[in-house]
C-alpha cells in the first residue's frame, strides 16, 4: 500500500508536475474539469429537476406514435439485432482477461467520483428563466446531499474492502461484458421507481407512488437478454468459425434491410404489379448488366463501349422524364452507375462471376427498397409519419451509412476512372451534392422531389429523406475514400499488375483494403456526423429523438404537465447521443489497433 | 530460341524520348544485365516488357505473344513474367505468406493449401521461412526484397525482371539479396537485371548491356565488357563506377 502510494506520487511528479508550465496546465485543467462536473452533478441532482419527465416519456422517445398493437415488430427487430450482437461477441470473443480486484477497483473509482461530487456539488445555482432573467436558487439542499452521501460512502467502503481482498479470479472480458449487461436487467425486476399516477379526475397524485417497472417493458427485455446470452454461448462454442464468421458479417449487412421492412411495413402486397411489372423489369435489367459484364473484354464490345455507355446514359436520361415505372428508372440509373465501373473491375472469369453476383444482389436490394418504399403500408397512425423518436434517428443513421457507403465507394472509383464520361458523371454527382447544404436537400426531399417523381408514385417523407441522405453522405464518403485511394503508393498498383492481377482483384484485394484501413478514423467520424446530423430533419417536420425531448415534452401539458422541463430532457438526450457515439469511436479504435494501423 | 524479342522499341514521356529504338533478343535461360547512368532508359525498357509502361512504336514479343493493348495478352504475359522492384512494393496489409500466396490463389486459381505449401518452399529457398507469419513492415530491407523475389517466383514465371533490386538496401543487406538472385540464375531462370552491382554482372551474367540516353550503346559478354570495352561511353561509365 505504502509502495503503491509512493509510486503514484512519483507518477504524478513525472507526468503532471514535471515543469512549471505543465504544473500550471495541470492545475488549470483540473480546475475546469472539476468545475464542469461539479456544476453538471449539481444540475442533475437538484430537487427541482423532474426526471420523471424523461422516464415517463421513454416510449415516446423510442418509437413516438408507433401503434401499440404492432410493438411486437419493434421488439423483434431489437431482439434480432441483439441476438446478432450476442453471436458476434461470442464468435469474436476477447482473449483478454481481468481479475476480480480490477473489476472492484473500477467500481470503487466510480463510487468515489460519485461521493466526491456529492460533497462538492454547489448548493446554489444560477438559473436563466424563460424571460432571460438570471436567478439564484437553492438547487441542492443539505437533506438531498445527505441522502446521497450516506449510500455512496457505504459503496466506497464496500468496494474498497473488496478491492483490497486481492481476489485474483480471472474473468474473460467478453464474459464480463455480459455480466455488466445483466445488471440493469436484474435491477429491472428488483427496483421500484416513482411512477406518475393519475387519479379519477386526471390529476397527478403527489408524491409519486413507487411502482415496479411495467411488465411490458421488463418482460421483452429479459427475453431478449436471455436470447442474447444463449447466442453468446453458442457463438463462443464454435471451434472452426471461419465460415460462421463470414456468414455473420453478411447477415449484419442484410439485417438493416430486414428490420427496415419489418418495422416500416406491413405491406399491401400488390401481386399483379409485382408479377407483371417488377419481376420482368428486374430480370431484364439484370440480364443487360450481366451480359455487359460477360462480354466487356470482347474486342468489338470494347471498341464501342463508350458509344454503348453514351446510349445507356441517354436512355436513362429520357426515362427519368417520361412516365415509366419508378423501379425502371432507378434500375436504369443503377445500371448506368454499374456499367461505368465495370471496365475498372472486371476481366478474369472469377472476377466477372463475383461482379455478376454483386450486381444481382444490389439490383435486388434496390428493387425491394423501391417496392417497399412506394407501396402502401397497413400500419396506421394518426401522424403523417409512422417513424419518430429514436427509431427515426437510428434509421436515418443506419440507412444513411448503409446505402451511402457503397455509393461512396462506387463514386470514388468512378471519379478515379480513366473513362472521361464516367469521371465527369461521378465528379458531377459529388460536386453537385456537396455544394448544397444538407438542410436544402431536406427541403428538396419534402417539397420539391414530388415534382421529379412520376404520377402515382408517392414515397413516404421518411423514404425521400433517406434518398437525399444517401446521396449527401455518399458524396462525403466518396471524397474520403478518394483521399484514401490517393494515399496508396503507385508501387502497389504496379506490384499487383506485375503478378498478373485483374483490375477487379487489384481494387478489391490490394487497393481498397489499404485505402479503407487508412481512413477508418475519417469514416467513423463521417458515420458519427450522419448520426448527429439526423436531428436536422426536425426542420421539415419529422419528429426525431431531439425534437421529442426539446419540443414535444417541453410543451406537454396533457395528461401530465411537463411544461418547461426541457433542460433535464436535453441533458438526457445529450447523454444518450454520447453513449452511442462514444461506443462507436471506442469500437473503431479497437479495430484500428487490431489492424495495426500506425505500426506499418 | 529467343524468349524475348524486341524490335525498334520507342517510348516518349511527353516531349522527352526515353527509348530511341531498342532491338534485342534474350534466349531462354540467359542472364542479361543492363547497366547505365540514371535516366538512360534502362528501367523504362524492362518495365515495357511487362507493360507497366506502354511503348509507342516498335514491337515486343514475349514467349511468342506480342504485347498490344489487348488485356488478355497483357495478363497472359504478366503471369509469365515476374518482376522485382527497387522499392520492394510488398503489400503491407498482408502477411509474408499471404503476399506470396496471393497471386497463385487468385490469378492461377490454385487451392490454398497447395499454394501455401509452395510458398513455404519458396520462402525456404530465399532463406526466410521463419518470417512467414510476420507483416512486411516488421522485416529488414533485405528480407523484404527476398520476400518480393519469392512472391514473383510463386507465379512460376518463365522470365524474371529485376529493376535495381539492391539500390534501396543497406550495404550489408545487398549480399543476401544477390545470393538469392545468384541461386536463381544457377537454376536456369531467364533473367533481365537492371543493376549497378558490377560484381554480380561479372560473376553471373551471360551478357551485359550498357544503355545511354535511350539507346543501347554496347552489348557484350561480361569478360569482354569489363576488360575490353569497345565504346568510349562504356569506358567512361566503367571508369566512374569501378
Amino acid at each position: 500500500m505504502n509502495l503503491e502510494f509512493k509510486k503514484s506520487i512519483a507518477w504524478m511528479r513525472e507526468n503532471l508536475f514535471s515543469s512549471i508550465p505543465s504544473s500550471i496546465l495541470t492545475v488549470a485543467t483540473s480546475f475546469f474539469v472539476l468545475g464542469f462536473f461539479r456544476g453538471l452533478f449539481g444540475f442533475a441532482m437538484a430537487s427541482d429537476k423532474d426526471w420523471l419527465s424523461v422516464l415517463n416519456n421513454m416510449q415516446l422517445y423510442m418509437v413516438q406514435a408507433y401503434p401499440e398493437e404492432d410493438f411486437i415488430r419493434v421488439w423483434i427487430s431489437v431482439g434480432l439485432a441483439l441476438v446478432f450482437a450476442g453471436m458476434s461477441i461470442g464468435l469474436w470473443k476477447s482473449t483478454e482477461e481481468s481479475s476480480l480486484s480490477e473489476v472492484f477497483s473500477k467500481f470503487l473509482r466510480v463510487s468515489l467520483a460519485f461521493l466526491f461530487f456529492t460533497v462538492v456539488a454547489p448548493t446554489f445555482s444560477s438559473v436563466t428563466d424563460n424571460d432571460g432573467i438570471i436567478q439564484t436558487e437553492e438547487s441542492f439542499p443539505m437533506e438531498t446531499r445527505l441522502q446521497l452521501l450516506i449510500p455512496s460512502a457505504i459503496l466506497v467502503v464496500v468496494f474498497f474492502v473488496l478491492k483490497n481482498l486481492k481476489l485474483n479470479y480471472k474473468f474473460n472480458k467478453s464474459d464480463l461484458l455480459c455480466f455488466y449487461l445483466a445488471i440493469p436487467i436484474v435491477l429491472m425486476w428488483i427496483i421500484k421507481l416513482p411512477t406518475i399516477q393519475l387519479d379519477s379526475s386526471n390529476q397527478r397524485i403527489f408524491p409519486d407512488p413507487l411502482m415496479p417497472i411495467a411488465d411490458t417493458t421488463k418482460t421483452p427485455w429479459t427475453i431478449i437478454f436471455g436470447l442474447f446470452l444463449a447466442f453468446y454461448f453458442i457463438g463462443s462454442r464454435f471451434k472452426d468459425s471461419k465460415n460462421i464468421k463470414r456468414t455473420m458479417s453478411i447477415s449484419w449487412v442484410l439485417l438493416p434491410l430486414f428490420i427496415f421492412s419489418w418495422i416500416f411495413k406491413k405491406p399491401e402486397i400488390d401481386l399483379p404489379t409485382i408479377l407483371g411489372q417488377d419481376i420482368p423489369i428486374f430480370i431484364g435489367i439484370f440480364l443487360i448488366g450481366a451480359l455487359t459484364i460477360t462480354f466487356i473484354n470482347n474486342p468489338v464490345v470494347e471498341k464501342y463501349f463508350s458509344i454503348y455507355l453514351g446510349v445507356l446514359i441517354a436512355i436513362t436520361g429520357i426515362a427519368l422524364f417520361i412516365s415509366v415505372p419508378i423501379l425502371l428508372k432507378s434500375a436504369l440509373l443503377l445500371l448506368v452507375l454499374f456499367t461505368i465501373v465495370i471496365p475498372a473491375v472486371s476481366s478474369s472469369t472469377k472476377g466477372k462471376r463475383n461482379l455478376i453476383i454483386v450486381w444481382g444482389v444490389s439490383l435486388f436490394t434496390l428493387s425491394v427498397l423501391i417496392r417497399g418504399g412506394s407501396s402502401d403500408t397497413q400500419i396506421i397512425v394518426q401522424q403523417q409519419s409512422i417513424f419518430g423518436g429514436f427509431s427515426l434517428t437510428w434509421l436515418l443513421a443506419i440507412f444513411g451509412t448503409y446505402v451511402s457507403f457503397p455509393l461512396g465507394v462506387l463514386l470514388a472509383l468512378g471519379r478515379n476512372s480513366k473513362l472521361p464520361i464516367v469521371r465527369l458523371v461521378c465528379t458531377g454527382i459529388i460536386e453537385l451534392t456537396r455544394s448544397v447544404p444538407y438542410i436544402t436537400w431536406l427541403f428538396f426531399a419534402s417539397v420539391t422531389m414530388a415534382v421529379f417523381l412520376p404520377e402515382g408514385v408517392n414515397f413516404e417523407l421518411v423514404v425521400r429523406v433517406l434518398m437525399v441522405t444517401a446521396f449527401f453522405s455518399g458524396a462525403y464518403f466518396a471524397e474520403n475514400i478518394r483521399g484514401g485511394l490517393q494515399s496508396i503508393p503507385k508501387g502497389q498498383y504496379e506490384a499487383a499488375d506485375a503478378i498478373g492481377m485483374s483490375p477487379f482483384q487489384k481494387t478489391s484485394l490490394i487497393v481498397m483494403p489499404q485505402a479503407l484501413r487508412a481512413i477508418i478514423p475519417t469514416l467513423v467520424s463521417s458515420a458519427i456526423t450522419a448520426f448527429k446530423d439526423s436531428s436536422l430533419v426536425t426542420i421539415i417536420g419529422l419528429i426525431d429523438f431531439l425534437t421529442i425531448g426539446k419540443v414535444i415534452i417541453g410543451t406537454q401539458s396533457i395528461p401530465v404537465n411537463f411544461v418547461g422541463h426541457d433542460r433535464e430532457n436535453l441533458l438526457f438526450i445529450a447523454f444518450f447521443y454520447w453513449i452511442f457515439t462514444f461506443t462507436l469511436s471506442r469500437r473503431s479504435m479497437k479495430v484500428e489497433k487490431r489492424l495495426g494501423l500506425g505500426e506499418r | 530460341m529467343s524468349i524475348i524479342k524486341t524490335n525498334d522499341v520507342k517510348k516518349w514521356f511527353g516531349d522527352f524520348q526515353a527509348l530511341k529504338g531498342i532491338s534485342m533478343e534474350v534466349q531462354e535461360g540467359e542472364v542479361l544485365v543492363i547497366c547505365g547512368p540514371s535516366g538512360s532508359g534502362k528501367s523504362t525498357f524492362i518495365r515495357c516488357i511487362n507493360r507497366l509502361e506502354q511503348h509507342q512504336e516498335g514491337e515486343i514479343i514475349v514467349d511468342g505473344i506480342e504485347l498490344t493493348n489487348d488485356l488478355k495478352n497483357i495478363e497472359a504475359i504478366r503471369s509469365e513474367v515476374g518482376m522485382v522492384f527497387q522499392s520492394f512494393n510488398l503489400f503491407p496489409h498482408l502477411t509474408v505468406l499471404q503476399n506470396v500466396t496471393l497471386a497463385p490463389i487468385w490469378v492461377r486459381k490454385k487451392s490454398r493449401s497447395e499454394s501455401e505449401e509452395k510458398a513455404m518452399e519458396l520462402l525456404t529457398r530465399v532463406g526466410i521461412p521463419e518470417q512467414a507469419s510476420k507483416f512486411p513492415g516488421q522485416l529488414s530491407g533485405g528480407q523484404q526484397q527476398r520476400v518480393a523475389i519469392a512472391r514473383a517466383l510463386a507465379m512460376e514465371p518463365k522470365i524474371m525482371l529485376f529493376d535495381e533490386p539492391t539500390s534501396a538496401l543497406d550495404p550489408e543487406m545487398i549480399k543476401e539479396v544477390l545470393d538469392a538472385m545468384k541461386e536463381l540464375a544457377l537454376s536456369g531462370m531467364t533473367m533481365i537485371v537492371v543493376t549497378h552491382e558490377m560484381g554480380f554482372a561479372k560473376e553471373v551474367a551471360d551478357r551485359v548491356m550498357l544503355f545511354d540516353e535511350g539507346l543501347m550503346v554496347e552489348e557484350n559478354t561480361p569478360t569482354e565488357f569489363f576488360d575490353n570495352p569497345q565504346n568510349d561511353r562504356t569506358k567512361l561509365f566503367l571508369s566512374q563506377i569501378l
